[in-house]
């Protein structure tokens, strides 16, 4: 088991603390974005064939944002967007090839832990959000190194043979 | 945030789909805690970092994690390591030394000290990941019980800015130095 709503949910997390470190300006059109973005790809007829390559797509998407709150400065506006065309591609991706647009809802609203980590700018509590970010840094190295590992990974069915 | 993860995670059966197999996300959060050894030397590294402030305050525990995957990917790989139980006594020893001796090491030592241990760490962690039914839930367990034991030692480190904080933080890790100890003999023992 490798699908669901948890990538896509790590991906809107990723973005959230994106752009909680970008200017206040941009996050309306960064939501926006990201959720039509992934709406989008969530119902579009995705080749079954890409499916280790939206994994990998997605993990990299969760590295990157999460890796932006060290920029000095955060994400520009520009880049915020991008960001969260990117997150949105590969969350709608990820739950059109593995999950049910159900998923679409447990994950996309995780981009709302934007509003609680904006509070903490400038406090102690910036450290919970770049420590956060390590954290999915971390598990998206993880997953996409256990592609291309030669082990046979537990949510393959051939496991036991 | 362990909140949004255990809701978004699934079910424990869903962990066994296809496979018959535990291990999701409550066996990777319970990794870290099961071994005492491993819970002292994360709070450890959060309580140092209080110790060490701004850079290191923040970034060992970001440090840690990111060095941690790279022994879990060793141990993924089976790559043979020293004693792993022998690093990670070890990792508790120090760490718990360095708090109790207050060493204000310049950033590149602190960061070199807690990158070693945590390839120690990540290796063992990264050893059970592949046969974990649900690796990617495995993984998001591990790295975030850890990461909230750092941020357990990092709000035990605020007690410094209260009097006596000092005396009773250095204590911890004269605590912690002393289970390192212990676990340094029983695993050359062993």
């Amino acid at each position: 088991m490798r699908g669901g709503a948890l990538p896509p949910a790590l991906v809107s997390l990723a973005l959230g603390l994106a752009l909680a470190f970008a200017p206040r300006g941009i996050w309306r059109l960064s939501l926006v974005t990201l959720t039509v973005t992934a709406t989008a790809l969530a119902i579009a007829p995705v080749p079954r064939g890409w499916l280790d390559f939206v994994f990998l797509g997605c993990w990299l998407s969760v590295a990157a944002s999460a890796a932006t709150v060290h920029l000095p400065g955060g994400l520009r506006p520009r880049w915020a967007f991008a960001a969260s065309l990117n997150a949105g591609f590969w969350s709608g991706a990820v739950i059109a090839l593995s999950g049910s647009r159900l998923d679409l809802l447990k994950a996309l609203p995780c981009v709302l832990v934007l509003f609680p980590a904006a509070l903490g700018l400038g406090s102690r509590a910036m450290i919970a959000a770049k420590v956060a970010a390590s954290w999915l840094i971390a598990i998206a190295v993880l997953a996409a190194t256990l592609q291309f590992l030669p082990v046979t990974p537990g949510y393959m069915p051939d496991h036991l043979d | 945030m362990a909140a949004v993860a255990a809701l978004l995670l699934g079910s424990p059966a869903d962990a066994h789909v296809g496979t018959g197999l535990a291990g999701g996300f409550a066996s990777g959060f319970n990794h870290p805690l099961a071994g005492f050894d491993h819970l002292l030397a994360m709070v450890a590294v959060g309580l140092w970092g209080a110790f060490l402030g701004r850079p290191l305050i923040y970034a060992l525990p970001v440090i840690f994690p990111a060095v941690m995957v790279g022994g879990a990917v060793l141990g993924m790989l089976d790559v043979p390591l020293p004693p792993v139980d022998i690093g990670i006594a070890l990792s508790v020893l120090v760490l718990g030394g360095c708090i109790v001796l207050s060493l204000k090491a310049p950033v590149w030592a602190a960061s070199l000290i807690v990158a070693t241990f945590a390839v120690f760490h990540g290796y063992a962690h990264g050893k059970e990941l592949p046969s974990a039914a649900d690796p990617i839930g495995f993984s998001v367990g591990f790295v975030l019980a850890t990461g909230l034991l750092h941020v357990l030692g990092i709000c035990a480190g605020f007690l410094n800015d209260r009097p006596g904080g000092v005396i009773a933080t250095r204590s911890m890790g004269g605590l912690i130095g002393g289970m390192g100890v212990w676990y340094l003999c029983r695993a050359i023992g062993s």
